[in-house]
């Protein structure tokens, strides 16, 4: 044991002296420093734009109240009433940020049918959307390997290379030992950079203090031990530096990239998402049809669904809004299939993806990172699925002001249903994921292990 | 003595068999992502197709309506996939497919592929352009980082230099054997490209594609031979290949993965993007209060009744021979678009300021120049979608404007009941899109031109002084 401690110890002062290796390390670290704040003024900038939404709301009332006095016909103000439905941000999505930038957190509502509503997209920039999100998760799941990479790949071979490892061999320590504590050294380094700055960013974050600190450690030390094993892997395939480089360079660029990008093309070709368009020129067909058919047909339709309606006065007038509002709510019925098959087929393409990611481990653990932080496309499924449910509840709202004939006063505002979603963790998914995760450190290191032994006992 | 080198380089790499390997595979990914690129944008094209010839009919053969009913029924621009966008998806999985075109208001452009698919999507896509840009610079790098280490390891550069040859025309030799090397690589992906391209479109190809490509093609070759003389340069700065090795592999990283990232994040946070629930907002306030908040909608249309009284010299508004209600709507449209465009353009400026970013780093790094040309190309970039953005604004503009025009004078004061027959609505162009020319393309990507050929021009008499001055041991 005490060998091991003065070959970690010469480690130490070679690393010192190594002005490379001390870049190497600094700039991972800035960039996980700039990634921690990236993330976190993102959420916050999300959550300034939530909190404005309210202010936006309580405008639009202000400008009713002025315009329409009191008891006035509440149709006018669904009309042009518009509230918000709100996707609030987890408190750990400011360290995977996922498709929270790609999908509107927020949705502008009025009494209208939602189905034209609800896919309402926000200003993105596609450019920047397209590069993607420079978070903590971003970080860890790509340059960490990098930096591992980096300090492993010559790890053997360069004793070799400098004839040094005759040298050392000389001395009562077996190769085993050196390379155990030359790869315990740089884990001590990789994993302390890694705990470091992930416990920054929970801190920087002010992120909930549950499960998820200590699945999240787990995670990211787990992810560092699989990317040490490979390094291993290669070492112990005992070929020379070059060798090794572009090996490892060639695994991380399999893994992290070439990998996840046919798993894409194989998940869109799969399972095809052909309800959107189809959707969206459907429900206007409908919405506007609705003028032309006769009242008695509408609204019967519409007191099937709503018998507690049946009773109220028959339309005789040119244009009622209960009538407006009954054939728009029937537009969203006849759409109804395709917008529940919309929502499944976006969630089988998860489900697809969450099967395929044993095939790529930087796919696996990016997934447990935004399944944690409920920032993946579910998320933004459950948030439309919410939304629906509070139109629902605005229509219910409205409603006996409609078929009643209830004059809407100032006081009613304040009355009307709010809607607000956060979302949740998926602590299935995570869980499942980093078992999936020790899975491949395991088969990796061993796989290592038995390599090393059957080459260094050839070398013999 | 040159070419012989040249020619030695070319036959040494053909031997080398982890080298074949590993173009074999890079032509294999090449190949497999010019036809899963064909195939998945020919499927969104069928998609988009369809559903616009779906409601271009629906319009045309549209029921009885009164004008500004069929305003509100409006009509939907989907975008088409440019022709070349099978090499290079670019923005096109970020921007959204559908825009539906109503008076009154101007509506996002939705369902973007993005928005359809879990985070895998942000590990990237597999197209022929991300091998071009990524994969093929790696190739490269294996290629060429030994071009001087290894002669300096093994002793032969000494020998080759007393062959009365230089430096610099010892790396122009090698630049020359790889460059044959990589053009063996990229030209059957390119063929294929352009052979598929041909088939799909047969003599129908219009020229502006042709140069479109030609140009794409021609990026690329320059951007492999910046990377084939960066690489070489860097080899003569070494003693040992692997370090040399290992920088090279760190400048690809750096370029290929970290600076582009991070320059498009900078850019989004040095300059904050409004939401589009504020933008709506502040366009309604300003149209309801006219732009000077003085001027209110209803004092406007009041003003303009008293105009139209007054300049023909009638009592009331039935008089007039025209119809009220739809100038009034028409200069309603005219003030609120005009409100909308200033606040769209404002919008735009910030994401071109944020884009710009981007641009500026592409003088770091020519990954990006090659990107943002590469995307203009292949018609997949911010400007070709701003274009349709504003392609469909405009149609949206004239529909509203030429049902308030019917409506002005095909039916009278107040009447709200008279329905028009179809015919009417045949009258009516449905919305085409057209792909910008290949100039204008280029116009929007001048900076990211000048990088490359800056690049080229730099590594090309900049890194040959510097491969001459370098010491041999």
């Amino acid at each position: 044991m005490k060998k091991f401690w003065i070959l970690i110890k010469y480690e130490w002062l070679n690393f010192r002296a190594d002005k490379g290796l001390l870049i190497l390390v600094t700039l991972t670290l800035l960039a996980g420093l700039y990634g921690i704040y990236y993330g976190t003024t993102e959420v916050q900038r999300q959550q300034q734009n939530i909190a404005g939404l309210e202010k936006l709301t309580e405008h639009n009332v202000e400008e009713l109240k002025a315009k329409y006095p009191e008891g006035t016909d509440a149709g006018d103000i669904g009309y042009y009433h518009s509230t918000f439905a709100v996707h609030h941000p987890d408190s750990w999505a400011s360290l995977a940020l996922g498709q929270r930038d790609v999908n509107p957190y927020y949705i502008k509502l009025r009494l209208l049918n939602l189905q034209s509503q609800l896919y309402d997209t926000e200003n993105i920039n596609p450019q920047k959307v397209l590069a993607g999100n420079f978070d903590l998760s971003f970080v860890l799941v790509y340059l960490f390997p990098l930096l591992i990479i980096g300090l492993c790949f010559n790890i053997l071979s360069i004793e070799k290379e400098q004839g040094t490892l005759p040298l050392l061999l000389s001395q009562p320590i077996s190769l085993p030992l050196i390379v155990g504590a030359k790869l315990t050294f740089r884990m001590l380094v990789v994993l302390g950079l890694g705990l470091l700055l992930s416990i920054l960013a929970m801190i920087w974050g002010k992120v909930l203090p549950d499960g998820r600190v200590a699945l999240w450690l787990g995670v990211v030390v787990l992810y560092c031990l699989f990317w040490f094993a490979v390094a291993f892997l290669v070492a112990a395939l005992q070929k020379n530096s070059a060798f090794n480089a572009v090996t490892l360079l060639g695994v991380w660029l399999l893994l992290t990239i070439v990998i996840p990008a046919l798993l894409n093309v194989y998940v869109s070709i799969k399972q095809p998402v052909p309800q959107a368009l189809a959707l969206t020129i459907q429900q206007r067909e409908v919405v506007h049809g609705g003028w032309d058919k006769p009242k008695r047909e509408t609204m019967d339709k519409f007191f099937a669904l709503y018998p507690q309606w049946r009773d109220t006065t028959e339309i005789k007038e040119r244009f009622v809004w209960r009538w407006y509002y009954a054939f728009h709510h029937l537009g969203d019925v006849a759409v109804q299939d395709l917008a529940t098959q919309y929502k499944q087929t976006l969630l089988a393409r998860h489900e697809l993806v969450q099967k395929l990611n044993v095939l790529s481990v930087p796919v696996n653990v990016q997934g447990i990172f935004n399944a944690m932080a409920g920032s993946d496309l579910p998320s933004y499924v459950q948030f439309l699925q919410s939304a629906t449910r509070y139109h629902d509840r605005l229509r219910e709202f409205y409603y006996p002001f409609l078929f009643r004939q209830i004059t809407f006063t100032h006081a009613d505002f304040a009355r009307e249903p709010r809607h607000s979603f956060a979302s949740a963790p998926d602590m299935k998914s995570a869980t499942a994921g980093l078992l999936k995760l020790l899975v491949s450190v395991g088969i990796v290191f061993g796989a290592g292990l038995l390599l090393f032994r059957w080459k260094t006992a050839s070398v013999k | 003595m040159v070419k012989s080198i040249a020619q030695k380089e070319f036959i040494s790499t053909l031997r080398d068999r982890r080298f074949v390997v590993l173009s074999v595979l890079v032509l294999l990914l090449l190949l497999a992502a010019t036809v899963v690129g064909l195939y998945s944008s020919h499927t969104l094209q069928q998609e988009r197709e369809v559903a616009q010839e779906e409601v271009n009919h629906q319009f045309h053969n549209s029921a009885d309506r009164h004008p500004h009913r069929m305003a509100h029924y409006g009509s939907f621009a989907f975008r088409p996939k440019s022709t070349l966008s099978f090499l290079d998806f670019g923005l096109d999985s970020f921007t959204g497919a559908s825009v539906f075109m109503e008076a009154h208001k101007q509506n996002s452009a939705n369902f973007s592929q993005a928005q359809q698919s879990s985070s895998l999507i942000r590990f990237g896509e597999m197209t022929v352009a991300f091998v071009l840009q990524m994969l093929m610079p790696l190739l490269i790098i294996f290629l060429c980082f030994g071009a001087f280490t290894q002669e300096k390891e093994t002793g032969t550069l000494k020998i080759l230099l007393s062959q009365g040859v230089s430096l610099s025309q010892i790396a122009w030799a090698k630049i020359a054997g790889y460059s044959k090397t990589v053009a063996l690589v990229v030209t059957p992906a390119l063929l294929l490209a352009g052979g598929l391209l041909f088939g799909q479109n047969g003599l129908d190809l219009q020229p502006d594609t042709l140069w479109r490509l030609l140009l794409f093609m021609a990026f690329y070759l320059m951007y492999f031979f910046i990377f084939i003389v960066l690489s070489v340069v860097v080899s003569a700065l070494h003693q040992r290949s692997s370090t040399s090795l290992v920088t090279l592999l760190g400048i690809w990283i750096l370029c290929c993965v970290i600076i582009p990232k991070a320059s498009a994040n900078l850019g989004n946070t040095l300059y904050t993007t409004p939401t589009k629930a504020q933008m709506d907002a502040d366009v309604h306030e300003e149209v309801a209060k006219g732009i000077d908040g003085h001027n209110s909608q209803d004092s406007r249309a009041e003003a303009l009744k008293k105009d139209l009284l007054r300049k023909y010299g009638v009592d009331s508004v039935s008089q007039l021979l025209v119809n009220v209600d739809g100038i009034i709507m028409a200069v309603g449209e005219e003030q609120s678009t005009k409100v909308y465009r200033e606040h769209f353009e404002k919008l735009t400026g910030t994401f071109q300021k944020q884009n710009r970013i981007s641009e500026l780093a592409a003088f770091l790094n020519p990954y990006l120049a090659v990107r943002h040309l590469s995307m203009g190309m292949a018609g997949s970039d911010f400007p070709h979608y701003l274009h349709f953005q504003n392609k469909a604004e405009e149609y949206r503009y004239h529909l509203a404007q030429g049902l308030n025009h019917i409506q002005a004078t095909r039916l009278k004061y107040k009447d709200k009941t008279t329905r028009l027959s179809s015919d009417t609505w045949k009258e009516f162009k449905p919305f085409t899109y057209e792909t910008p020319p290949v100039q204008w393309a280029l116009r929007h990507h001048l900076l990211s031109l000048t990088a490359l050929v800056l690049w080229l021009g730099l590594v090309c008499t900049v890194g040959m002084r510097v491969i001459n001055k370098t010491q041999i041991v």
